[in-house]
């Protein structure tokens, strides 16, 4: 690159790296500082305390366990569920295509807040569901939808949903549909079709939407802590609980440079992947 | 044909399974009763006359969109700037660059939020409107690089090097040729940096207070205390601006290009 393109090319990345810099790579090593003191104010380590505090802090692994399983199986169902309407999207031709891909980006859009309270009408006591059973007379009481597991996963998986049916979608569409054609002359049957050929073809966007949804499940605040209502503790909300009720900020940020680390090592792997198909 | 009505079906539920949620907020909304029960009992609409009656709720809703509309300007001119980099140049880094400005897409928003707490407690901008603005900038950032680089892709160079070698600089060249070639990616990335940043609940968390708070918190803490239908009658107002927004880019850029 010439000297002029060079300038140019930095002058015109020099504000967006100085505040990515300053209000994203900073406040990282910030953390990472404060995660090494014994207790804040206080003298600045280095100490990994906090860090030996966490693992051997019962609570804490079953809250690491917790979100991880979580993730897992918000990423399970969401690749299962997401896939159909991903192939729906990409590969069906349907001239309602379009309208499936805006219903499908459209919750995307509507505040999580929103949709958190959705939820509430739905599933509370004296909400859609329960108003449903009991007037079929399948209750007899309301039964206790919130405050589980299971109605934290029901609204991540309608949170995450979109992000894996567009990662899905966007490699499915790319895939020559001459190859799903030649082992049908060959005789292979619709399933055998599906199984051996677009599947196989169609792993890589399963894989960057697991990793999106993965990464953003166990990042995620507001779904568990008003769908779970206090019974579910995940990584995101015990760190709120460190900083805020507390105030233990050096242990809330141990626990954030953990929760960091697990997503980056992730992504990391995930681009080592992808490199390596690249190349095949 | 079996096979292809069966996934139709399948693709019909999935979509109730998707719009239900929000849909289901909004005959709430209407309802004559004073809680949230379902089926909304009667028709009133004393419930949006009560949302005037809530300083609070106007109060946040306000900042929001204060924080939206300057986050958004601030990253539409910073991110069309990186995106033009990171497309239209070559050199060492900018894959590992690229990656960085995508990075608060994946990352856990509850870290971020309280990194940046720490770096910005101790310059007093806890609880400040700057803050705010500040760490939404970081958030919305990804949305427009993203769009503006997916629109530049698609612009021939040619047109802008036919500019310079009729004797236009590179600014006018820029300003004259791409920048009108890029608006269905400026538009894109500004709507969705908007609402984005209007809703973003968890990266102001450790950054709100008494005195500077966003809608969204401030309605997660009226239903701690009350979960009465003024919160749907707000919730279908954001619902009706969204579907507003969303149509408005569909009409005007279309919706599809943008997420290809």
């Amino acid at each position: 690159m010439n000297p002029r393109r060079a300038l140019n090319a930095t002058l015109m990345l020099a504000p967006g790296v100085a505040l990515l810099g300053l209000v994203l790579v900073w406040p990282f090593v910030v953390m990472g500082g404060m995660s090494l003191r014994e207790r804040f104010p206080g003298p600045i380590g280095p100490s990994f305390a906090k860090y030996a505090e966490f693992l051997g802090d019962e609570y804490m692994l079953n809250v690491a366990l917790r979100t991880f399983s979580l993730g897992t199986t918000v990423t399970l169902i969401c690749a299962v569920l997401g896939y159909p309407i991903a192939w729906f999207l990409a590969r069906s031709g349907s001239r309602w295509a379009h309208l499936v891909f805006l219903g499908t980006i459209f919750p995307l859009l509507v505040s999580i807040v929103v949709r958190t309270m959705g939820w509430t009408i739905l599933l509370g006591n004296e909400g859609l569901v329960n108003a449903a059973l009991l007037s079929l007379g399948v209750v007899d009481e309301p039964l206790r939808l919130m405050k589980g597991f299971w109605s934290v996963v029901l609204g991540m998986v309608h949170v995450l949903m979109p992000f894996m049916v567009l990662s899905i979608a966007a490699v499915l569409g790319k895939i020559d549909g001459a190859y799903a054609e030649a082992a049908a002359t060959l005789g292979a049957t619709p399933v055998r079709n599906f199984l051996t050929v677009t599947l196989p073809l169609s792993v890589q966007g399963i894989a960057a939407g697991s990793v999106i949804t993965f990464c953003l499940c166990v990042g995620a605040f507001v779904t568990p802590i008003w769908l779970g209502r206090g019974h579910v503790t995940v990584m995101a909300i015990a760190i709120h609980e460190q900083m805020v009720t507390l105030v233990d900020w050096p242990g809330g940020a141990a626990s954030g440079i953990l929760l960091s680390l697990a997503t980056l090592v992730l992504l990391g792997a995930y681009g080592l992947l992808l490199r390596r198909w690249s190349r095949r | 044909m079996t096979s292809k009505r069966l996934l139709s079906a399948y693709v019909v539920v999935m979509m109730v399974f998707l719009a239900l949620p929000i849909a289901v907020v909004i005959p709430s909304a209407f309802s004559a009763g004073s809680d949230l029960s379902f089926p909304p009992q009667g028709f009133s609409l004393k419930w949006f006359a009560a949302i005037l009656e809530r300083p609070a709720i106007l109060a946040a809703a306000w900042n929001s969109a204060a924080i939206a509309v300057v986050a958004t300007a601030v990253s539409l001119v910073v991110g069309t700037l990186s995106a033009f980099a990171l497309r239209r140049y070559r050199f060492p880094g900018r894959a590992a660059l690229a990656t960085l400005f995508m990075t608060p897409l994946v990352f856990p928003a509850i870290v971020l939020a309280a990194a940046i707490a720490m770096v910005l407690a101790p310059l007093g901008l806890i609880r400040t409107f700057q803050g705010l603005v500040l760490a939404h900038i970081v958030i919305v950032l990804p949305y427009v690089v993203r769009t503006v680089s997916a629109t530049l892709a698609e612009i021939d160079k040619a047109w802008e090097e036919a500019a310079l070698t009729l004797g236009a600089s590179p600014w006018e060249g820029f300003r004259t040729i791409t920048l009108p070639l890029l608006r269905p990616g400026l538009v894109a990335g500004a709507t969705f940096s908007l609402i984005i940043s209007f809703d973003e609940f968890t990266i102001s968390l450790f950054l709100v207070g008494s005195g500077m708070m966003t809608l969204p918190i401030e309605m997660y803490n009226y239903a701690e205390f009350s979960l009465d239908p003024t919160l749907a009658a707000v919730s279908t107002l954001l619902i009706l601006l969204t579907t507003l927004a969303v149509l408005a880019v569909e009409r005007t850029v279309g919706l599809g290009k943008q997420f290809a």
